[in-house]
């Protein structure tokens, strides 16, 4: 066995990998010039706002997973016995608590702003020397960033799922959210034009509860990931079933009596012990241990770091 | 759903397409062929609320070009700002002015409009006097208790404070650029300030601050100078 085994991805992995670094370099783009461009046009609309800071928020997954590609390839050292891995997970946690805090925000922001009975006002705009009502700019601004939000977002999801990735998983889910905000705010706007001042304030409210969700739901799973969880696959919506198979495939062996397997999650791979109770009286022990270890890494690139250890009794 | 939430959408423009966009309230509906209740505060030569009889200034007149085209009478009701503002957050006054700046603190309480004339302040020489480059130990005339005396002192010049600049003080003196025909001086690069101008109105009457933008925005900033020399000139006289 190799102490401080670097991790590659396997090819067809790693190309897609590539492919996920260009998108998110992508996002970056689009959501810094969306940051900038709703800046600009920015008026007293609350769920205008609130799809700004969205947007800028939208920055923190991309931004996370592009530091973390830079990290989690790193061959673990004496410092760092375990290797980087864990720096996805960490990169995880931020941006999902920064999510749950501004969610928080918008959505005392607006309820402030609803009881107060507050009247959002938006008066007439030039541009070019063409004189008409900000909120028609607005309008075409905030859609203008829907169209690109949807097409990334869509192309994520499926590489996330590929990768086991969940930083890009959480990523394309707050691109999805980043979209409905923005149509959100297309209603609020259309709503103070039409005079009903409760429409705005309503929908950053809806959007502030939206944003909340998604933080409260992607810190629960950092956090549990961080706690080192049994793994789940990418939308956490079962347990994944690479653990169940390795088990199955290491009681069929006829020296194998008993064996227990505890895996975890970091980043993209499976890493864990295995213990086993050989048959009393097995040759070549040492030599079986290490093939179960080799034969457990070649049944899935995920499975990366395992230690095989053999007892002579198993309580469980 | 998505498909009803457009469709709602979409029903919602056709049904407002005749004014849009709309007052939360009704004041464009109540202002015009009726009454235009005004809120002034005093801030010559833009508005000058004498003790008897009604206000004067540039921007009063302006308030009155506003209610001829919307066939209103128009109300003043003199008070400081603090209170207007008040006021206008509750739709008890439809409009306030007394040449406020873009940057006034009370966009909680009022909604303020687009920017409609840019006046600077600048140093200014009267015949036979020039202005340096440098203005550091220059003396220079500045009306007293404003806020040019410090933008003046620093840009290290020796602060002559007078009561009112008449343009006979001999001295380069520091004048709104609306004054420079009045008292035919010559400009120089100094800028001391500028000022966005704007109007107050009450916040979420939408239809109502696009008549007065679209109003504000037509002036030109020679008719705005114009108003003001006139109001600077009415001064003087009285």
């Amino acid at each position: 066995m190799r102490v401080y085994d670097r991790f590659e991805l396997p090819p067809e992995e790693a190309a897609l990998h590539r492919r996920a670094v260009r998108l998110e370099w992508w996002t970056i783009a689009f959501f810094a010039a969306a940051v900038i461009v709703l800046a600009l046009t920015l008026g007293q609309s609350q769920a205008m706002k609130a799809a700004w800071i969205e947007d800028m928020l939208g920055l923190v997954p991309p931004s996370a997973f592009l530091l973390a590609a830079r990290y989690r390839n790193r061959a673990p050292n004496e410092r760092f016995p375990y290797g980087y891995h864990r720096s996805v997970s960490i990169a995880f946690l931020a941006g999902s608590v920064a999510l749950l805090g501004l969610g928080g925000y918008v959505v005392l922001e607006s309820l402030i702003r609803l009881l107060a009975r507050e009247r959002p006002p938006i008066g007439l705009t030039e541009v070019f020397g063409l004189r008409f009502w900000l909120g028609w700019l607005m309008i075409g601004v905030l859609s203008a960033t829907i169209v690109p939000g949807i097409l990334l977002g869509r192309a994520k999801q499926r590489i996330a799922r590929r990768l086991h990735d969940k930083v890009l998983f959480a990523d394309a889910e707050m691109n999805r959210a980043d979209w409905l905000t923005a149509g959100a705010a297309v209603l609020g706007v259309v709503g103070i034009g039409a005079g009903l001042w409760w429409a705005d304030a309503l929908a950053a409210l809806v959007i502030g509860g939206d944003i909340v969700r998604d933080g409260v739901r992607t810190t629960r799973s950092a956090v549990a990931n961080l706690m080192d969880s049994r793994p789940r696959v990418v939308d956490g919506s079962q347990v994944h079933p690479l653990p169940q198979e390795l088990l199955t495939i290491v009681l069929d062996h006829d020296w194998v009596t008993a064996a227990w397997l505890r895996l975890r999650e970091e980043g993209h791979v499976f890493v864990g012990e295995l213990i086993v109770v050989p048959r009393p009286g097995t040759d070549r022990l040492v030599e079986r241990l290490e093939n179960l270890q080799k034969l457990a890494r070649n049944l899935d690139w995920r499975m990366h770091d395992l230690v095989v250890a053999p007892v002579s009794r198993l309580e469980t | 759903m998505r498909r009803g939430v457009a469709v709602l959408a979409l029903v919602m423009l056709v049904l407002s397409a005749c004014t849009w966009p709309r007052d939360v309230g009704t004041t464009l509906a109540d202002v015009r062929d009726g009454v235009l209740r005004v809120g002034v505060t005093e801030h010559p030569p833009w508005v000058s609320v004498p003790d008897e009889g009604p206000p004067s200034g540039a921007e009063v007149r302006l308030v009155g070009q506003l209610a001829a085209r919307l066939h209103a009478q128009v109300e003043w009701y003199p008070g400081t700002e603090s209170e207007l503002m008040a006021a206008v957050k509750d739709r008890v006054l439809d409009l306030v002015v007394g040449g406020l700046d873009a940057k006034a603190p009370w966009t909680k309480e009022a909604s303020l409009t687009r920017p409609y004339v840019t006046m600077r302040t600048i140093v200014a020489a009267p015949a036979g006097t020039t202005v340096p480059d440098d203005l550091t130990g220059v003396r220079v005339a500045v009306r007293a208790g404003t806020a040019d005396v410090a933008a003046l002192t620093s840009e290290g010049a020796a602060v002559v404070a007078v009561p009112e600049i008449t343009g006979k003080e001999h001295l380069p003196v520091v004048v709104g650029e609306w004054r420079l025909a009045e008292l035919r001086l010559t400009p120089s690069p100094h800028e001391l300030s500028a000022t966005d101008h704007v109007w107050a109105v009450p916040p979420g009457e939408n239809a109502w601050q696009a008549e007065v933008e679209r109003f504000l925005l037509s002036l030109s900033h020679s008719a705005v100078v114009g108003l003001l020399a006139d109001a600077e000139q009415a001064e003087a006289v009285r």
